[in-house]
């Protein structure tokens, strides 16, 4: 699934490390999401959308 | 690739790691049991499964690793290694079986289906990896 973590990830001036730090995961989970080979589930986008104050519509887009 | 990253993994290690000792302690007293003490009937199963105990915790060990794992992906990395193992383990012992049925070849001993099991997740689990690198 498309996303748009890479672009929040980089106005903040995050890592993946330091995103997989804020989200108690491993930076490889980070990475997969954020390439759109792996599908996080639903608790995990809404932490995600909780971290970055958006929507999780906001951050995944549908294909 | 794969390292210790979280908790849950590091005592999946461990765990794991006394599984291997208790079952090639219990290996050893069984051998030991059969060699010297002439068992036999009920005494005999008993000594013959205690090996296959810490086995059997091996596989309840991995059950509990896969429910503490916090981290998801790491999860699905590790369910689609251990999926790779019971279906290369299935299709390389039911091929077997049927060489030794149809082509006469050596017969393969049932106590090793559960080390080659772990060999085929140790060959998955790079496979699997690199689908996500």
């Amino acid at each position: 699934m498309k996303n748009r973590l890479r672009v929040l990830r980089a106005e903040r001036e995050w890592s993946q490390g330091d995103l997989a730090k804020r989200l108690e995961v491993s930076r490889q989970s980070v990475n997969a999401i954020e390439t759109g080979k792996f599908d996080p589930s639903l608790p995990l986008a809404f932490k995600l959308a909780r971290l970055f104050g958006t929507t999780i519509e906001e951050i995944f887009l549908e294909e | 690739m794969w390292c210790i990253s979280n908790p849950a993994q590091s005592r999946y290690v461990w765990r794991m790691l006394v599984a291997a000792l208790l079952c090639a302690l219990f290996s050893a007293l069984a051998a030991v049991g059969v060699r010297f003490g002439h068992l036999t009937g009920v005494a005999a199963y008993l000594l013959a499964i205690l090996p296959a105990l810490p086995i059997v915790g091996a596989l309840v060990v991995t059950g509990a690793y896969l429910r503490e794992e916090t981290d998801e992906f790491q999860r699905n990395l590790y369910i689609q290694a251990l999926l790779g193992g019971i279906a290369l383990t299935l299709s390389m012992t039911t091929i077997w079986g049927y060489l030794e049925d149809f082509a006469r070849a050596p017969h393969l001993r049932l106590a090793w289906v559960y080390p080659l099991f772990w060999i085929f997740v140790l060959v998955s689990f790079p496979v699997v990896w690199l689908r996500y690198k």
